[in-house]
Parts: C-alpha cells; sequence; structure tokens
C-alpha cells in the first residue's frame, strides 16, 4: 500500500525542505522507517501547521478561521514510500511508537480518473493481448497447448462462433465434456455466450489445447434471461473432471480448469462462522474438491471477481474482502484482470482473500476486443476473461510439462515468481504478485529444463 | 424448498441407496438426480443434496450419521461482463 508520512523533524531540517534552492531528499528527513520503503522520486513536501486565528482558539479544530505557519518550528514534512499489503495495520500503528518523529501515516489513494471500467470501450484486441503474451514465442517452445485438455466450465461453447472468430480450427473434445443433469445439448454447439467468450480468450495463448466443454451456468435458470448454476453442479462438475485426470497415463498427465464465475452476495449462504458456510470455509464440499482436484493434478483457475472498489458490479454484495470461497481457494490461482495498457482494470477484485489472504495472485488481461460474443462491439471483459486468458498460458505450458514432472502447486509457484511485479514491496492486492510475464516464464523453464539434463 | 449439502463417508461400493440408509433418508429428502458424488476418493468422502429438514437433522450439527453438513449450495454466476 503507497502512503504518505508526515513527520516533524529538527526545524533547520524543515527549512531546508522549505526553501526551494534547497534540495533535500527523502532520506534526509526519513531514513530507516522500519517497514516503510521510501519513495527516493518523492521529493519531501513541507506541509504548514493550521492555527487558530485568533487567540484563545482551539488548536485541534479546522472549522474556525485558521492561520497556515510555514514557521520551520510549526512546520512538517511530507514523504511517500510503501508498506506491505499484509504489514499495514500493524505497521502504521506502530511507527510513530518507533520513530518520535513520525506524526502520522496516511493512504495514498491513486487519484486517477482513467481506469477502465465497465461499460467503457475496449483497450486494444486481442492480437496486442497475443502480443504480450509473446504466442509467437511460446509457440516457438512447442507450448501451443497441443494435446492438453482445457475445461471450460461456464455457460457452453459454440466451437463454430469461436472457429469464426478466431479464422482457425478449434477441437472440442466430446469425450471428456460433461452436462449437468438438468442441461442438455451437445458440446460446442451451445448458444454464443459467456462460456464461448472464455473459450475464445483460452485459446488465444494455446490455440491448439483441447476444449472441454461444462456447462454448469446453465443448470438452472431464472426468468429466462439470467444465467446461473448451483455449486453443488459444480461439485459434481469437478468430480468428472477427477475421473477425466485420472484416466490419463502419467506420462501426460494434465487438465487446466478456468472458471469465470463465483457467488456474488452472501444471501444464499450461512453466516461465516456457520459450519456450513461456503465463503470463508475450506470444509466445504466445493472447496475440498478443488483442493482434492488440484492435488490430482489439474491447473484450477478462478477469476478475482468484479468487485474492485474503484466500479465494483452492481450484484456485488459482499461489504468487504469480495474474493469469496474457491475464487481464493489456496490450491487455486486467483485472477485479476489488467487492460492491455498494463493497468488493473478498477473493476478487478482487491484482495485479501478469504480462504487465503495472498488474492489475487496475478493478473492477466482483460477489456479488449475480441470474440465479440457478447455482443456486437462488446470487448471480452470482467476478469472473466482474465482468467481464460491466464489459463490459456497454463495450458501452453502443459503442452511441453505434464503435471507428473512439474506439478501444478509448483506451476503455481512458478508464474507467481516470474510475475511482473506493480509494486515496490513485492505482493499487494490491486495486482498480486504481477503481471502474468510469458517471457519470464519461459526463461524459467529453459532453466529448469537445462538442470534436469 | 431450498436444499443443502451434506456429506457422507462409504466404502466402496458407494451408492445412494447405501448413503440413504446410512442417513436414514427417505426418497422425497433426497435429490435422486444429483446422485451421489465422490468429493475425494481418497477418502471415500461423497456429497448429496437434501432437502433443508433432512439436512439439519442428519448433518453433524444435528448429531445425525453425516460426516459434515449441512453446507450451503448458493447459486453461482459468471464475472462478467461487470454491470
Amino acid at each position: 500500500m503507497r502512503v504518505l508520512i508526515q513527520l516533524r523533524p529538527s526545524p533547520d531540517l524543515v527549512a531546508a525542505v522549505a526553501d526551494p534552492s534547497v534540495p533535500s531528499m527523502a532520506s534526509d528527513v526519513a531514513d530507516g522507517l522500519p517497514g516503510v520503503v521510501l519513495d527516493h522520486s518523492y521529493a519531501p513536501v513541507a506541509v504548514p501547521r493550521p492555527m487558530p486565528a485568533s487567540p484563545g482558539g482551539d488548536p485541534l479544530s479546522l472549522n474556525q478561521p485558521l492561520v497556515f505557519s510555514m514557521a520551520p518550528q510549526d512546520a512538517s514534512v511530507v514523504v511517500r514510500g510503501e508498506i506491505a499489503d499484509d504489514e499495514v495495520t500493524s505497521r502504521i500503528a506502530l511507527l510513530p511508537a518507533a520513530r518520535r518523529d513520525v506524526v502520522a501515516v496516511y493512504a495514498d489513494p491513486a487519484i486517477e480518473t482513467s481506469l477502465t471500467c465497465g461499460g467503457d470501450p475496449a483497450v486494444g484486441d486481442w492480437h496486442d493481448v497475443e502480443r504480450l503474451l509473446r504466442v509467437p514465442d511460446l509457440t516457438a517452445e512447442g507450448l501451443d497447448g497441443s494435446g492438453v485438455p482445457l475445461a471450460v466450465v461456464d455457460t457452453g461453447i459454440n466451437a463454430a462462433y469461436v472457429k469464426s472468430a478466431r479464422g482457425h480450427d478449434v477441437t472440442v473434445d466430446h469425450e471428456r465434456s460433461w452436462n449437468p443433469q438438468s442441461v442438455s445439448g451437445t458440446p460446442g454447439d451451445f448458444p454464443v455466450d459467456h462460456g464461448t467468450m472464455c473459450a475464445f480468450d483460452a485459446l488465444i495463448a494455446a490455440p491448439k489445447a483441447s476444449l472441454v466443454d461444462v456447462p454448469v451456468l446453465l443448470s438452472r435458470r431464472q426468468g429466462g434471461s439470467t444465467l446461473d448454476g448451483l455449486l453443488s453442479d459444480a461439485i459434481a462438475a469437478y468430480a468428472h473432471l477427477r475421473e477425466v485426470l485420472d484416466a490419463q497415463p502419467a506420462e501426460s498427465r494434465a487438465l487446466v480448469v478456468t472458471n469465470s464465475w463465483g457467488s456474488f452476495s452472501p444471501r444464499w449462504d450461512f453466516p461465516p462462522g456457520h459450519p456450513g458456510n461456503y465463503s470463508d470455509n475450506p470444509a466445504h464440499p466445493f472447496n475440498l474438491i478443488v483442493g482434492s482436484l488440484a492435488e490430482a493434478g489439474a491447473d484450477i483457475l478462478f477469476a478475482a471477481g468484479n468487485c474492485g472498489t474503484q466500479c465494483r458490479d452492481s450484484r456485488c454484495a459482499y461489504p468487504d474482502r469480495p474474493i469469496v470461497g474457491a475464487n481464493s481457494h489456496p490450491r487455486a490461482l486467483s485472477i485479476g484482470g489488467i487492460d492491455t495498457a498494463g493497468t488493473r482494470v478498477g473493476y478487478s477484485s482487491q484482495g485479501p482473500g478469504r480462504l487465503a489472504a495472498r488474492k489475487p495472485d496475478v493478473c492477466s488481461y482483460t477489456h479488449f476486443a475480441g470474440s465479440g460474443a457478447l455482443g456486437d462491439g462488446e470487448p471480452d471483459s470482467g476478469t472473466s476473461a482474465a482468467c481464460p486468458v491466464a489459463a490459456g498460458l497454463v495450458a501452453a505450458v502443459r503442452s511441453r510439462w505434464p503435471s507428473t514432472v512439474l506439478p501444478p502447486a509448483q506451476l503455481r509457484t512458478l508464474l507467481r515468481r516470474t510475475a511482473d511485479d506493480r509494486s515496490a514491496v513485492g505482493y499487494d492486492h490491486d495486482y498480486g504478485y504481477g503481471v502474468v510475464d510469458a517471457a519470464g516464464i519461459i526463461a524459467a523453464l529453459r532453466r529448469r529444463a537445462a538442470k534436469a539434463a | 424448498m431450498a436444499e443443502v449439502l451434506i456429506t457422507v463417508r462409504l466404502a466402496a461400493p458407494a451408492t445412494l441407496e447405501a448413503a440413504m440408509r446410512r442417513l436414514g433418508l427417505t426418497e422425497d429428502e433426497v435429490d435422486a438426480a444429483y446422485g451421489l458424488v465422490p468429493v475425494d476418493p481418497g477418502r471415500n468422502l461423497y456429497v448429496l443434496r437434501v432437502t433443508e429438514d433432512a439436512g439439519r437433522r442428519v448433518g453433524d450439527s444435528g448429531a445425525g450419521a453425516a460426516d459434515g453438513g449441512p453446507y450451503s449450495d448458493p447459486p453461482i454466476e459468471p464475472y462478467g461482463p461487470p454491470r
């Protein structure tokens, strides 16, 4: 978290900072603050002290006539720095005690107004995503998704539409696809909707992956227009995917599962603390089966959600910590969203997560002109698009690295470790460990292969 | 009626009928179409959907024979496009 730290150093130092002819640096006034990474590019700023305009005024009230004193004995100095997200509370509490010159620590929120929000036009197109994911480099390494089953747990796939939009053939694995008991339909032949967008986006980095169509979100319709399902159907889907995984020979075992869905509201859940709760409870059957499938060798990715503070989806009903349940599972990757300009989209949910605090794990690309499956001119958007884009990258890796050679836990670590960090202190709750970096992944895999040779 | 999930441990061959017998459930109380779904084969752990009343009665919080539950079965929705 970026912060502003107000200090009251010696009057001669305040005078130097206030004098524009004297160059001063953050380290001159705030060196050695425990747990704070100082921003040395931000020159310290002298801040005047508000004082009552008339004698006898309340020295603490700002609701009265005031004068502002820049006298060295009155003024203070502000510097900028960063505190690790998971240390913010303790650091802010301890800093004034550890250093007597620290007056206060304040948040330094982004004041940019240009964060991409729902309804905004696309930022770039899917060819930009191809370029950012270095798809030609991945292909040159043999990392194109060949032979890798990529399960799209969503509203169903329309393969003909994806083929037309991409201009290339699409493989749907009919044998491994699966419908909930209340859903009829043929794999790859469902109406064009959200799942078709996800399939298109997953194929950007893994064009030769085999799509496994799992239309769980068609399992329950309300009013004939809203797509949704029940978590119990997702449990049944995962039980099927376990069979798919177990049936594979060990030497080529791989299954990537992309999940661009979640629970928006605590309304249908037991409250946190209740033994039957889902959002915060690792013992819920769905959270158990996610852990079990990942342990068996599947790479599971969940969208972080669209409840970011800058422009949250109107359906978001959790009062805080909106990355809930399996979307925050420690054995899954939680994917936040950035646009193709590299900036986090304002609706991408921020951490901490409810099952594991360090969520999202990484960010991937969204809000680009892609499939058009959501309507003419509509971007592929939401963390719904970011998740399959990242899943495609994972599927690309799996073409040469089966889970018996590179277990899912190690692949998750590799993605976090190679991510392009967007803060000065490592992990943060906006971008997680950073933005997925295909070049870093390729380099790490080469090192790993050389070591094994 | 809202339905909930309960878990049960059963040795192979696990069937819905065996789970119902173990838990003392009637046909009216169980979503037979959903069936008995394996959660963790290594631990012989299965899940089934039952009515809320049955879940309360046989769930572990009701001192029944279930391994766990009743658990919530909330709706899930796509995360996009943002509204």
